[in-house]
C-alpha cells in the first residue's frame, strides 16, 4: 500500500504551476484554521507541525522552487500568527524560537527528499523503458538469428540450391517484414535469372521464378552486377531501364539489393522490395548481406559437390578406358595371332605323312595348347564384348554374366525397353563387379541377382548366402563399386552381417545418361 | 535358308574379317580342307558387293568387324535375301555371346581356334534340316 500511494504522489511529471499555487495558498490557509482551532483547545502548544503537512504535499508533487516557496510562506505565516496571539513580533518565549528555527530546517530536508524521491521515480520510469526496447529489440535479434539458422541448416544438409533459394526468399519476406524478396543469378549475358522470388498478393506484372531479365539498366539488380556492391533505390521515378518500368508500374517504393559472391565472383543478388511509402529501414543491406553468405555457401557446397561426383566419375571412365584398350589391343592383337598359329599348326598336323605319328600329336598337343592359352587370355579380360550390348542390350548382357559366373547364379531381370548406353554400359559394369567381388571374398554357394527399373531408376539387388561381414573398407572390393555407383549420382547400400551374407541393393538414375 | 548342300562338293566361301593375318591363315586352312575360298573382305560394305558379286555358298563373318557388328552384317545378308549360308566367327567364347547369336538370322556360329571345314559342313547340315531356322550353335568336332 505504501509504495503505491508513494507512487501516487512521486509522479515524474509536475502538474502546472499554477495550479501548485493555488494549492499551496489552500493547504496553508486551511492550516491556519486548523492551528488557530487547536491553539483555542491546547494554548501552550506549538502547532508549527501542522504547517509541516502543507509543505510536503507540495513537495510530492511540485519542484524544489515552489516547495521552498510554501516552506517560507509558512513559517512567515506561523510567525505571523504567532504574533497575533503572544502580541510580540519576535516569539518571547524559548520555546517558541525552537519551534521556529526547527521548523524552517525540517520542512527545507523535507523539500529535498521529495525532490529526490521524484528524480528516482523518474530515473525509475526511464531504465524501465529502455529495459522494455533492449527486450524488444533482442527478440528481433533472436528471430534474425533463428530465420539465418533455418537456411544454414538447409545449406549444411546440401539440399540443392534452388530449395535454398526458395527457402530464403520466403525467410526474407517473413523475417526483414518486407513481403517481396527475390534471388537473382546473372547469366553473364546481359541477363539473370530469377531463381526465387515471393511477391504480396497483388503484385501481378513482375516477372516470375525462372524468367530471364535484362541487367542492362539501372535498377538495383543491375546496378549490383556492374559495381560488385549493395545497393538502394527509394524512388524510382526516373530510373531508367525495363525492369525498372516493371518496378514503377508495379508500385514499388524501396528496393534494397546485396550481390551473392561465390568464389570472389558476383554470382548474384539478393533483392528485398517494398510497396510502402516509407522506405526500407538503413540496416536492411546489413541484414540481407547475412543472408547473401548463407546463399554463396550453399552454392558453393552444392558446386563442390558436384565437381567432386564429376571427378569421380571421370576417374571410373578413365579405369574402363584403358581396360577396354587393353582389352581390345588383346583381342586385335595377341589372341589372333595366337588363333592363327593354331590353325596353322593343325594345317601342319594335316601336312605331316600319316606314319609320323609321334609328330602329329606333338603338333596336336602344341595346337591344343595354343587354343587353351587363347582361352586364358578370354578369362582375363571380363570386358564387355560391345555387339552383346549394343544388339540385345542389358538384359542379355547380364545373363551372360550370370552363365560365366564362377558362384551359380539364379537370375531375375524385369527390364522393358532400353537405356542410354552409358547407363546400359555402367549398369553392366556394377553387376559384373559385384559378381566378381562375390566370386573372390565371399564364400558364397549361390547368388541371386534381380534387376529391373522404375520410376527413372535402376534398381538392382544382389545377395549372396556367403561368409557376410563385408564392408566398403579399403581391400574389399566394395569400395571401387561404391566409387562407381556414386559416380553415376546412384547409391548403394551394404547389408552385410557376419555369418549371413551379403546384399547390396543398388539404385542408379536413368535420366540425364 | 535355301542353300542346297552337297555333300561331297567343294563349297565355296567368302571370309569377312578385318584382320589380315587371320584371313590368310583361314584361307589357307580351309583350301587345304576342301573349301575354296572365293574372297576375302574386311568391312560390311565390301562384304554385300562381294556376296552379291561371287555367290559363295557361305560366309564366315567375324563377329567384330573394327567398329562395325558382324551381327548387324548378317541381318543386312539375310535382308538382301543372298542365297548364301552366314556364318558367325569370333574368338570371344561362344558362350558370352549365346544370347545375340540366338537371335540373328545367321546359321550358327564357330570359334575361331576351331575352324575347320568339318565344323562348317556340320552347321550348315544342321541348319537345313530345321528349315530356315537357326539351330542352336553347334561347335564343329577339332579340325582334322
Amino acid at each position: 500500500m505504501p509504495a503505491r500511494l508513494i507512487s501516487l504522489l512521486v509522479r515524474p511529471t509536475t502538474p502546472p504551476l499554477w495550479l501548485g499555487i493555488v494549492v499551496a495558498a489552500t493547504v496553508i490557509a486551511v492550516e491556519t484554521v486548523v492551528v488557530h482551532q487547536l491553539n483555542k483547545v491546547a494554548p501552550q502548544n506549538a502547532f508549527g507541525a501542522v504547517f509541516l503537512l502543507g509543505v510536503l504535499v507540495v513537495s510530492a508533487r511540485w519542484g524544489f522552487a515552489l516547495s521552498v516557496m510554501t516552506t517560507l510562506v509558512s513559517a512567515i505565516v506561523y510567525v505571523y500568527f504567532h504574533l497575533q496571539v503572544e502580541g510580540t513580533l519576535l516569539p518571547a518565549k524559548p520555546g517558541d524560537w525552537v519551534a521556529v528555527v526547527v521548523f524552517l530546517p525540517v520542512a527545507l530536508v523535507a523539500n529535498l527528499m521529495a525532490g529526490q524521491a521524484r528524480l528516482r521515480t523518474a530515473e525509475a520510469v526511464l531504465r524501465r523503458r529502455e529495459a522494455e526496447a533492449s527486450r524488444d529489440e533482442l527478440a528481433i535479434l533472436a528471430e534474425h538469428q533463428a530465420a539465418l539458422r533455418r537456411v544454414a541448416t538447409l545449406a549444411a544438409r546440401g539440399v540443392s540450391p534452388s530449395e535454398v533459394f526458395t527457402a530464403v526468399a520466403e525467410e526474407l519476406a517473413l523475417w526483414l517484414h518486407v513481403v517481396n524478396a527475390a534471388l537473382l543469378r546473372y547469366e553473364g549475358d546481359g541477363t539473370g535469372t530469377l531463381v526465387a522470388v515471393r511477391y504480396e498478393p497483388g503484385v501481378t506484372l513482375l516477372p516470375v521464378t525462372g524468367d530471364r531479365i535484362s541487367t542492362a539498366g539501372d535498377d538495383v539488380g543491375a546496378i549490383v552486377l556492374r559495381t560488385g556492391r549493395g545497393a538502394r533505390i527509394d524512388n524510382h521515378a526516373h530510373v531508367g531501364g525495363t525492369v525498372a518500368t516493371r518496378i514503377r508500374a508495379e508500385g514499388f517504393g524501396s528496393i534494397v539489393g546485396v550481390p551473392i559472391v561465390v568464389d570472389k565472383r558476383v554470382w548474384g543478388a539478393a533483392i528485398v522490395g517494398s510497396r510502402q511509402t516509407e522506405p526500407l529501414p538503413a540496416d536492411t543491406e546489413t541484414r540481407l548481406g547475412d543472408f547473401a553468405d548463407l546463399v554463396a555457401t550453399a552454392i558453393a557446397n552444392a558446386a563442390t559437390r558436384a565437381e567432386l561426383i564429376a571427378s569421380r566419375a571421370r576417374i571410373v571412365a578413365a579405369g574402363d578406358e584403358a581396360r577396354r584398350r587393353l582389352e581390345r589391343d588383346l583381342h586385335d592383337g595377341a589372341q589372333q595371332r595366337l588363333v592363327s598359329l593354331g590353325l596353322e599348326v593343325r594345317m601342319a598336323e594335316a601336312s605331316v605323312p600319316a606314319e609320323w605319328v609321334d609328330v602329329k600329336e606333338q603338333l596336336s598337343a602344341i595346337a591344343s595348347g595354343l587354343t587353351g592359352v587363347s582361352e586364358d587370355l578370354r578369362e582375363l579380360s571380363h570386358g564387355i564384348h560391345p555387339a552383346i550390348l549394343s544388339k540385345g542390350g542389358l538384359g542379355s548382357a547380364v545373363r551372360t554374366l550370370a552363365r560365366r559366373s564362377a558362384v551359380p547364379v539364379s537370375l531375375d531381370v524385369a527390364l522393358d525397353g532400353r537405356f542410354t548406353e552409358s547407363v546400359e554400359v555402367a549398369t553392366y559394369y556394377v553387376v559384373a563387379e559385384a559378381l566378381t567381388n562375390v566370386a573372390k571374398h565371399a564364400h558364397a554357394s549361390e547368388v541371386d541377382v534381380s534387376l529391373g527399373a522404375a520410376d527413372g531408376t535402376v534398381h538392382l539387388v544382389i545377395g549372396d548366402d556367403g561368409v557376410g561381414g563385408a564392408s566398403s573398407g579399403a581391400g574389399s572390393g566394395l569400395i571401387g563399386l561404391q566409387d562407381r555407383v556414386e559416380a553415376l549420382g546412384g547409391h548403394m547400400q551394404i547389408t552385410s552381417p557376419p555369418g549371413h551374407g551379403t546384399t547390396l541393393d543398388i539404385t542408379i538414375p536413368v535420366d540425364g545418361g | 535358308m535355301e542353300a542346297m548342300v552337297l555333300q561331297f562338293g567343294r563349297l565355296r566361301c567368302l571370309i569377312v574379317d578385318d584382320n589380315p593375318g587371320f584371313s590368310d591363315t583361314a584361307r589357307r586352312l580351309l583350301e587345304q580342307q576342301g573349301i575354296t575360298v572365293v574372297g576375302m573382305v574386311s568391312t560390311s560394305a565390301d562384304a554385300v558387293l562381294a556376296a552379291a558379286d561371287l555367290q559363295p555358298d557361305v560366309i564366315l563373318v567375324d563377329v567384330e568387324l573394327g567398329e562395325e557388328s558382324g551381327f548387324d552384317l548378317a541381318e543386312r545378308l539375310d535382308d538382301e535375301a543372298f542365297p548364301s549360308a552366314v556364318i558367325l566367327i569370333s574368338t570371344h567364347a561362344e558362350q558370352d555371346l549365346a544370347e545375340v547369336i540366338s537371335g540373328s538370322p545367321a546359321v550358327g556360329f564357330v570359334s575361331k581356334s576351331e575352324l575347320s571345314s568339318d565344323a562348317i559342313r556340320d552347321l550348315l547340315r544342321a541348319g537345313d534340316g530345321t528349315e530356315g531356322k537357326p539351330v542352336a550353335p553347334v561347335s564343329g568336332p577339332r579340325g582334322r
